[in-house]
């Protein structure tokens, strides 16, 4: 009989409480917006905040409020640019596409080295030590600061350079933030042709600490049919929006300064 | 009675025996290499040409802002370069070389006499015309530090003869061998600042040295001498203040608020020589020791290149795997021998390739050991696991900015993580992140 007496009040109990939650529940709903959460699902979840925002979610709610533009999220690219622009029910403009790419070719051997590293394995760290490991000042250390903050595994560390995956960047921007050196840029997917050397010495310095320093010498300057290169600060820049791929500074260049992916792409 | 603060680790002192008893030895090279950024502060500017011929004591560059100090020529002879040369830190730095012809002409000196007669409103002016920083490794430009605010009271004036870091023993030499100097340098700054107590602090590993200041003080009003513990980082400034007044300097103050100036020996040492001689900072003790045939305590002029000095040392004793300048706490590594001295530099420390070897770094076990090491009283593994996931924040909020880079937490892992390492580029992070601000703002 306790048995049954037990059950019947824990049962009323449960019964009462049940109701009144429900009640709670439908009376004090907060409203939410249903279209946060299919924002949420077309962004590409890393948490990288390349937005600005902390985290997807925040980035979701500053879109919905308005706040964001809906192509604000780099790793979900185009695609969930026009998903998010279908949801907010608003034009979105093609944006093109940005990978990160690495400005230097200073790989084991090619750069000169200045003292074997034998710390803490960070960038950083290294950097502040004596100039950095290598004789270049300006190259890419080598060490993986990079790789250990990159959220989509797109970076490897391969002879003292980092190489960048470019089918698994989504430019999200975190290396370009963590480089104590500077050596990774964001630039357009479509621009196949880069000046991979940001040294900015004298020619004769910097020719000594790399066999692929850019020297300013401004012959792709001079052979550009587009007018696209610069040359300022001692090394050569080219304007993504002026270049039109067609390599010949990088055929014309006596360092091999500059890279024709378009070229070894044919290569491969 | 010995005093020490609290925390801290007991490290092995017996690498400095080989240079204890061994009295200075003066060492001139043929050339000097002379950096404009010995100080904390902006770089002086070189004033001096290729091709001019100087003197010994000239100004060789000019001092910039509020923090700057002079530079001098260390050697007499003909400027053969200003140019830049790698140093030990991110960018490289402007150097004058100049070739030594050993004549040793002194420029025109103007001596101010007696430390004990000289109006004290001039002690100052001459101590940053002298080019004096701190000797002792911070390299703060000493006469800023004895020009406090109206509102800050100086009461103590602590000289820094602890020599807590390894291997070195330049400081112990400079107490035993020129304690004279040291006690008028000291009574320089007591009068500057009209401080009517002046201590020597010394740790209880150097009988000798405290034995050898006890005797100078004696005959001198004021000045007395301080036996420490021995323990690392005693020679830390805020940690020595903590030792000789009970006091601990607050977050973001300087030593002054709490009425304390600490000065290291050989700072008081260049202040006794530019009261008494007029003479400016042109050479320091410097202990040359670990893979050397020959450990040494070195006089030599500023600017002289390691290279030269170990050479002076009889070279390598065995294979060298790592060459840092300072002790084995907080040394730095240079990237080769062809680096020159500065103003602060008070060893150079040669390791073979075994001790020269890293270890890798293991997951850390919650032991607790750098906690109960940190002298500040952080909390080092907490700190690290925030800076590892780069949250700058976290780690702002465990006050990884009051952390004074002394290395005692990575000193005590057992996992040998790189405690020290990390927290030197978080606050290195946080202090751009600071500047970015401030400069929107």
């Amino acid at each position: 009989m306790t048995v049954f007496y037990a059950c019947a009040v824990l049962g009323a109990l449960g019964l009462i409480f049940g109701l009144a939650l429900n009640y709670a529940g439908k009376k004090f709903a907060v409203e939410t917006d249903e279209r946060v959460s299919r924002v949420r699902e077309c962004l590409g979840g890393a948490n990288c905040g390349a937005c600005g925002y902390a985290g997807c979610d925040a980035f979701a709610e500053a879109v919905v409020k308005g706040e964001a533009k809906v192509n604000g999220c780099a790793p979900a690219g185009e695609k969930g640019a026009k998903a998010i622009a279908e949801i907010m029910g608003v034009e979105t403009a093609a944006s093109e596409r940005l990978v990160a790419r690495v400005l230097c070719q200073g790989a084991n051997g090619v750069a000169k080295e200045r003292y074997v590293y034998d710390g803490y394995k960070s960038c950083a760290v290294a950097a502040g030590i004596a100039g950095g490991p290598k004789e270049c000042r300006f190259a890419c250390i080598g060490l993986g600061d990079c790789m250990a903050h990159c959220s989509f595994g797109a970076i490897k560390m391969q002879d003292g350079l980092c190489v960048i995956d470019e089918d698994v960047c989504r430019g999200c921007g975190t290396c370009v933030a963590n480089c104590p050196r500077g050596v990774i840029k964001l630039l357009p997917a479509s621009q196949k042709v880069m000046v991979k050397c940001r040294n900015s010495d004298v020619a004769r310095e910097a020719r000594r600490v790399c066999m692929h320093a850019c020297i300013g010498c401004g012959l792709c300057r001079k052979n550009c049919p587009s007018d696209a290169i610069t040359v300022e600060n001692g090394f050569a820049r080219i304007d993504p929006e002026k270049c039109i791929n067609c390599g010949k500074c990088a055929s014309v260049c006596p360092c091999q300064a500059i890279e024709n992916l378009s070229a070894s792409d044919a290569d491969r | 009675m010995k005093v020490t603060f609290k925390r801290g680790v007991h490290l092995s002192y017996a690498n400095k025996n080989a240079t204890k008893s061994l009295p200075v030895r003066d060492f001139v090279s043929d050339e000097v290499r002379i950096i404009m950024n010995m100080h904390i502060g902006a770089p002086s500017v070189p004033c001096v040409k290729k091709g001019d011929h100087v003197l010994l004591g000239q100004v060789i560059a000019e001092p910039v802002g509020f923090l700057g100090i002079p530079v001098h020529a260390s050697v007499s002879g003909e400027v053969t370069d200003v140019g830049t040369i790698p140093y030990l830190g991110e960018t490289p730095v402007q150097c004058v070389t100049i070739k030594n012809d050993f004549k040793d002409e002194w420029a025109p000196l103007t001596p101010l006499g007696d430390v004990e007669t000289v109006d004290p409103a001039l002690i100052v002016p001459a101590i940053k015309n002298a080019g004096i920083c701190g000797m002792g490794g911070a390299s703060f430009p000493t006469h800023v530090k004895l020009s406090p605010k109206p509102e800050q009271k100086c009461e103590l004036v602590i000289v820094n003869g602890a020599e807590c870091e390894t291997h070195l023993t330049c400081d112990h030499r400079l107490m035993l061998e020129e304690g004279e100097r040291i006690v008028d340098g000291l009574r320089a700054v007591m009068r500057a600042l009209s401080v009517e107590r002046g201590v020597i602090c010394i740790e209880d590993n150097k009988p000798d040295a405290i034995e050898n200041m006890r005797r100078l003080c004696a005959t001198r009003s004021g000045v007395s001498v301080q036996v420490l513990k021995t323990k690392y980082p005693q020679g830390g400034e805020k940690q020595l203040i903590e030792a000789v007044t009970g006091r601990q300097v607050p977050v973001g103050k300087l030593p002054i608020d709490v009425g304390a100036v600490v000065c290291n020996v050989g700072t008081c040492a260049a202040i006794s020589d530019a009261i008494r001689l007029g003479r400016p900072l042109i050479s320091r003790i410097t202990t040359v020791t670990g893979c050397v045939k020959e450990p040494a305590n070195l006089r030599v002029r500023i600017g002289t290149v390691a290279e030269d000095m170990i050479g002076a040392c009889g070279g390598f004793s065995e294979e060298a795997g790592k060459v840092a300048f300072g002790g084995g706490m907080t040394g730095l590594c240079i990237p080769n021998t062809d680096i020159p001295t500065a103003k602060s530099t008070n060893g150079i420390v040669v390791y073979n390739e075994k001790d020269a070897k890293s270890i890798d770094e293991g997951p850390c076990i919650r032991c607790g050991k750098c906690v109960a090491a940190c002298p500040i009283g952080l909390n080092p593994y907490l700190i690290k696991r925030a800076a590892d996931a780069d949250r700058l924040d976290e780690a702002a909020r465990l006050s990884v900015n009051d952390c004074i880079l002394c290395g005692c937490c990575s000193y005590e892992c057992p996992s040998r993580r790189w405690l020290t390492a990390s927290f030197k580029i978080v606050k290195q992070k946080l202090a751009a992140q600071a500047k970015a601000k401030g400069g929107k703002a």
